[in-house]
């Protein structure tokens, strides 16, 4: 979840009615829009919406040496112990895994070894992916807060919680500064704070798959969350058969039919990802999935669109 | 994912999260998708006193927002228009026949009554559609085009308008262009101008299409003083070229004397008028000058909205609008807004209640009321109210009210005391709807 070399040096502008904060962390541009005149009031919540992004990346990316997450991938089979907020995390991707009866699984990011969607037709062999499929498994790791241990070979990547978790985090951070209405947003999962904007909230749009820059939708949010899961430039395709970016930790080979998009609405940006996420890994069955959920939300495939709101 | 189980997961998921971020101030979600299409749909109704004219209207204008401001917009209004409206010529104490416009047949009008053209009755249909885009980070374009058709008249129109932000937005600038075609084809064909009224059937005096092109030129200055309060400036330079005369309007040719309407007889065996008039005659120039400026100004809720504009022509119209309207918000969902305009023009220096036979020949002369000195109020209120699924209703009552007066150095003989200038009461009822 994060790119080295990244630039830390967060740029504030005036635009029509607020002020626009623009950052990058965890390797997606970063945004934070203030309603307000007071230039001085942005440049703060700047600098702690950017501070928070920056301290979740650097303590939870698999991508970085030194950290938690290094700490217990190189572990080599030894337990490790870890502090309330890492096991918080480890708590919340435990409760997912059963939620999502095994799919959702913070030990499958070793997959990426093997399945790398740029668009070519390099599709790994069966036994490439079989071999990969024996260090996987949440159900293989031991956990018992605050001590985790993995076997030799596995590894954890949060990377699949960590921007939607560090929205909410970024959140929590201004509500005691301001009342002011906010929206942050970390490459495309946001959270409205504060008051509502007046009159009609933040207008917030959804990229159509297949389009660049063009908005299919657009959304007023008052309060809460969106999040938005799906990115159909990634993929692989061979033979005729295209292979989705979004993959079954079960199978260890991309779920069918997923959606390019899933947007779902929720009051923390971590369960409208977490809700993106699972309906992703639900494949043809992600709007029907989201239905029974009672969630609004919006998926868009290439010659199709569903969406439902509740009433 | 089992379907007994699938219902829960959102619910489960809502409490781990909420034991993961440790908050519990949380609101909750409200989101709602914004509709790709808005609707702004009137119905209006403009009533004119003792049966004049009358105008029912429907108007869509319907909107497409797409991201970084640019906006679709399509209009589409139509028009029923019924009823009479004064031809020019003169009431006097005897009855008046007068050539229908179409030049088939005759009406007759009772004595003492202001002679009105009844056969008045069209339906116009007008299409615009327009776009709006930003351009680069500071300016904005926009450009459309108009048309509309009604039985003998057809308008074809175009514009387009860039705006510059200054001022870290505080300061727009803005100039817009516009043109437009017309072309007039009444039935009979237009009348030459001060060409007499003729008998039932007698075209001789009658012209083929007539066109006028209007060239409009808006420079707009808008301010933003505070939070509360913003001004607009506009300056307005229009340029009309070509017919412009009214087809429909002439005036009484009077006795120097009297100024009784001089008599005519029908050739033998014909229909005809039993008065002479004079078919109107207008310059095929006109250049207006407009300056407007508006106060708006915010006080938590209520909006008070003041403006003025003066017009000058090379027609020697003079004219000022003063215009005041207050937003009175009530409730979480309604508003009040009363409304008074007050309107007051000098006439144009063609405009004759008549024509005096014998008197040295005039270029140009008009007896049309909208071109004489007149004052106008109009009175108004509105309601409006938000429905609870954020659609936005309003209804409009107005009462229009205009006072006329005929140049007292242009009145002869027995036209003292008769209704020289026909005086105009109107009703302007409107709901609108927003979705």
């Amino acid at each position: 979840m994060t790119r080295a070399g990244e630039s830390r040096n967060p740029q504030l502008r005036r635009a029509a009615g607020y002020y626009q904060g623009l950052f990058r962390a965890m390797g997606s541009p970063c945004e934070l829009l203030v309603d307000t005149k007071n230039e001085k009031l942005a440049q703060k919540l700047l600098r702690l919406v950017a501070a928070e992004a920056w301290r979740v990346e650097d303590k939870f990316s698999r991508y970085l040496p030194g950290n938690i997450i290094a700490k217990i991938n190189e572990s080599d089979g030894q337990a490790v112990t870890v502090d309330d907020e890492t096991a918080n995390l480890l708590d919340f991707s435990a409760t997912l895994y059963e939620l999502s009866e095994r799919r959702f699984d913070i030990t499958s990011g070793v997959l990426r070894k093997v399945w790398i969607f740029d668009g070519s037709d390099r599709v790994p062999t069966a036994e490439s992916i079989r071999q990969i499929m024996d260090s996987i498994g949440w159900h293989r790791v031991s956990w018992q807060r605050p001590r985790i241990r993995l076997q030799p070979g596995m590894q954890i990547d949060l990377g699949g919680i960590g921007k939607e978790y560090a929205v909410d985090r970024a959140a929590a951070r201004i509500s005691p500064v301001t009342s002011c209405p906010c929206l942050i947003n970390f490459g495309g999962d946001l959270v409205a704070s504060g008051d509502v904007r007046q009159p009609d909230g933040w207008q917030v749009g959804i990229e159509s798959p297949d389009s660049e820059g063009s908005a299919k939708k657009l959304i007023a949010l008052r309060t809460g969350a969106l999040a938005t899961s799906g990115d159909a430039r990634r993929f692989l395709l061979k033979d005729g058969i295209r292979y989705g970016h979004i993959l079954n930790p079960q199978t260890g080979w991309p779920i069918e039919h997923a959606p390019d998009s899933v947007t779902v609405a929720a009051d923390t940006c971590t369960q409208a990802g977490m809700l993106t996420t699972l309906a992703m890994l639900n494949g043809a069955n992600a709007e029907a999935f989201l239905e029974q959920q009672n969630v609004q939300f919006w998926c868009l495939r290439q010659k199709s669109e569903s969406s439902r709101s509740r009433l | 994912m089992s379907k007994q189980n699938s219902r829960s997961i959102a619910a489960s998921l809502a409490t781990a999260a909420c034991s993961l971020l440790g908050t519990s101030t949380i609101s909750p979600v409200q989101a709602q998708e914004e509709p790709d299409w808005d609707f702004n749909t009137a119905l209006l109704y403009y009533g004119e006193s003792d049966n004049r004219v009358q105008d029912f209207s429907l108007n869509v204008l319907a909107r497409r927002i797409y991201v970084d401001d640019r906006i679709l917009s399509l209009g589409l209004t139509v028009d029923a228009l019924t009823g009479a409206t004064p031809s020019g010529a003169l009431p006097f104490d005897g009855p008046q026949t007068f050539t229908r416009p179409s030049g088939k047949a005759t009406y007759t009008t009772a004595p003492n009554e202001i002679p009105l053209d009844d056969s008045f009755l069209d339906t116009r249909v007008a299409l615009t559609a327009g776009w709006q885009q930003p351009l680069a980070r500071l300016y904005s374009i926009n450009a459309g085009v108009s048309a509309s058709k009604e039985y003998d008249y057809v308008h074809l129109g175009a514009n387009a308008g860039l705006a510059r932000d200054f001022n870290k937005r505080n300061t727009t600038l803005s100039l817009g262009v516009a043109y437009s075609q017309d072309s007039l084809n009444p039935e009979g064909g237009a009348p030459v101008p001060l060409s007499a009224m003729l008998d039932v059937g007698d075209l001789s005096n009658r012209m083929g299409d007539q066109d006028k092109d209007v060239v409009d030129l808006v420079l707009g200055l808008t301010q933003v003083v505070s939070r509360d309060l913003l001004f607009q400036f506009n300056y307005s330079l229009s340029q009309s070229s070509g017919y412009l005369t009214d087809p429909f309007k002439f005036l009484s040719l009077v006795d120097p004397v009297t100024g009784d309407p001089v008599s005519h007889t029908p050739a033998p065996g014909e229909r005809g008028p039993s008065h002479e008039n004079r078919f109107e005659s207008r310059p095929d120039e006109r250049t207006k000058h407009s300056v407007y400026g508006q106060a708006k100004y915010y006080m938590s809720g209520k909006v008070l909205d003041l403006s003025y504009r003066y017009m000058t022509d090379d027609w020697e119209i003079d004219s000022h609008t003063l215009e005041a309207r207050y937003r009175w918000p009530f409730g979480d969902r309604s508003y009040l807004e009363p409304h008074v305009r007050w309107y007051t023009q000098t006439a144009a220096d063609f405009y004759r209640i008549s024509l005096v036979d014998g008197a040295p020949p005039l270029e140009f002369a008009s007896a049309d009321y909208r071109l004489g000195e007149f004052d106008a109020i109009t009175l108004g209120m509105k309601y409006g109210w938000t429905t609870r699924s954020d659609n936005e209703m309003s209804v409009r009552l107005e009462y229009y009210m205009q006072d006329g007066s005929a140049p007292s150095d242009q009145i002869i003989g027995n036209q003292v005391g008769r209704e020289l200038y026909p005086d105009l009461d109107a009703i302007i009822a409107q709901f609108s709807y927003r979705f």
